[in-house]
């Protein structure tokens, strides 16, 4: 009885240059899927403005090469943003606490800079990864 | 010869397949997990919250209205909220009627100035308007003089402040006082989000309630402890430790923040409602880990007022918090139930070659 079976692999001639060559040809089709399907990273720094929850503005800095870029908010308390392509400030508010014009440039993804009495959120998105931060929360 | 083609490319197309997924798979359950966020406006700070798990979305609109209502409240500034009725009644002889949760959070502060001997006191509110920090618009920040401080003190006096659990009623005994809210405020917040989190199946949260009280809950989307910096008081632009915490809230109090510069001399915004004056005890900044995230919030105040050795003994007798204080002779005083929770900045372990000199003080 078991000599009446026959193995496919009894059939089965040596691979040939053809077999390598779809192998080749399926791996290398992988390698490009795999590429194509990598993570992304956004890198390109984007300065988003937010007064009280709405989005004002997203303003991409990298596009801005070496030019200083200046955006006038018609906040309750006036304010003026510098934009370059390594970061943003506030460049002078009139709101009475001046925390906002204090805290100077951010340049990283996930710096903020806020401004109380406007509720005003400008925070960077993008561009070098600041998940190298070995924490996740600062306090104080 | 396509047949036995197609035999070969089986095995390679489910290798590819097992592969790719072996690359895009996440390394736990939460990991990769986008968290439900949102930046609020409240309590004179913004607040950040993230939340992770399967009810992350409708806790986070639950815990967005409970800040809101919990604001209203407490908000002093707003003549309708409960503070400030309560303050408009001062030495009228009547109870005012009060929300469970200010009555609540009025019991927690007396306590917590019990506690300290009056190191906390809620009823320090003159004193604050006096300096101008209630308001945190800076150009309201002046230096009043010995005498107005002396007059005023007299109206800072917890023992004069009632609370009626029962009845729901609290009140002022005398005209003028005030009560004030942010020493506890958030600290309390913190303690009713995550009260109001446990009704919902979220399974780790950030709760950043103006980054000086912060609550955690769970574990990060790497399913470690929350990492949680420390900002150098000597340079608070760049983070001293790193704290890791899980389950529990972690307040701080830095005279860094909130100060003024005249003459040369540099006041900060933390007031000794025995004095009237900011504290001078040699600390410069007090964190403080606990359970009880409105005490945890009180205690970072009244530990900066008590300074170093009263501060370490109500540790030693507490047994409820832990605390890391930073001095201004350069010593960093760590008590040792966070001694395995704590890394340098810059991991350089006992001393982090700023300036500071860790020590770990123990029972």
């Amino acid at each position: 009885m078991a000599g009446t079976v026959r193995s496919s692999a009894a059939d089965r001639r040596r691979p040939t240059l053809w077999d390598g060559g779809v192998a080749l040809l399926i791996l290398a089709a992988a390698l490009v899927l795999l590429w194509l399907l990598r993570p992304v990273p956004a890198d390109r720094l984007t300065a988003e403005v937010r007064m009280d929850g709405a989005l004002l503005g997203a303003y991409d800095l990298s596009e801005l090469g070496g030019r200083t870029e200046t955006v006038e908010l018609d906040a309750p308390y006036p304010m003026t943003l510098e934009l370059r392509s390594n970061g943003v400030r506030v460049a002078h508010s009139d709101c009475p606490s001046q925390d906002c014009v204090h805290t100077g440039w951010i340049g990283r993804a996930g710096e903020q800079i806020v401004c109380l009495p406007n509720k005003c959120i400008i925070s960077l998105t993008g561009g070098a990864d600041a998940s190298a931060n070995d924490f996740d929360v600062v306090a104080g | 010869m396509w047949n036995r083609h197609l035999s070969l490319l089986l095995p390679v197309v489910l290798l590819t397949g097992l592969l790719l997924s072996a690359c895009s798979a996440p390394t736990s359950a939460s990991a990769g997990e986008e968290p439900a966020a949102r930046q609020v406006f409240a309590m004179n700070t913004i607040m950040s919250l993230q939340l992770y798990g399967p009810d992350k979305e409708a806790a986070l609109e639950a815990a967005v209205d409970e800040i809101g209502r919990l604001d209203a409240l407490f908000d002093r500034n707003d003549p309708d909220s409960d503070i400030a009725r309560l303050n408009a009644h001062a030495g009228d002889g009547s109870p005012v009627a009060l929300a469970p949760e200010t009555v609540e959070v009025l019991s927690a502060a007396l306590d917590a100035g019990t506690d300290t001997d009056g190191a906390f006191d809620v009823t320090v509110a003159p004193v604050i308007d006096a300096w101008g920090f209630g308001t945190g618009d800076a150009a309201q920040y002046r230096l009043p003089s010995r005498s107005e401080l002396d007059g005023l003190l007299p109206l800072v006096d917890a023992s004069a402040l009632h609370v009626d659990a029962s009845a729901g009623t609290a009140w002022l005994d005398r005209a003028g006082m005030e009560v004030d809210l942010g020493g506890i405020a958030k600290g309390y917040t913190a303690a009713r989000l995550d009260a109001l989190l446990d009704g919902y199946d979220v399974t780790d949260a950030l709760l950043d309630l103006g980054s000086s009280t912060i609550a955690l809950r769970g574990t990060n989307a790497a399913g470690d402890r929350w990492r949680v910096a420390v900002k150098d008081p000597k340079d608070p632009d760049r983070s001293l430790l790193v704290l890791s915490l899980s389950d529990e809230t972690l307040s701080t109090s830095g005279a860094y923040e909130q100060c003024f510069t005249e003459d040369g001399v540099t006041y900060h915004h933390i007031l000794d409602p025995r004095t009237g004056w900011p504290g001078q005890t040699g600390i410069c900044s007090v964190t403080v880990v606990g359970g009880d995230s409105a005490r945890t919030d009180a205690l970072s105040t009244a530990l900066f007022l008590m300074g170093p050795d009263e501060a370490l003994d109500l540790w030693r007798r507490d047994g409820s918090f832990d605390c890391v204080l930073c001095l201004e002779d350069g010593r960093i005083l760590l008590t040792e139930g966070l001694e395995d929770r704590c890394a340098f900045a810059d991991d350089t372990d006992k001393e982090d070659g700023h300036g500071w000199n860790c020590e770990i003080v123990r029972r």
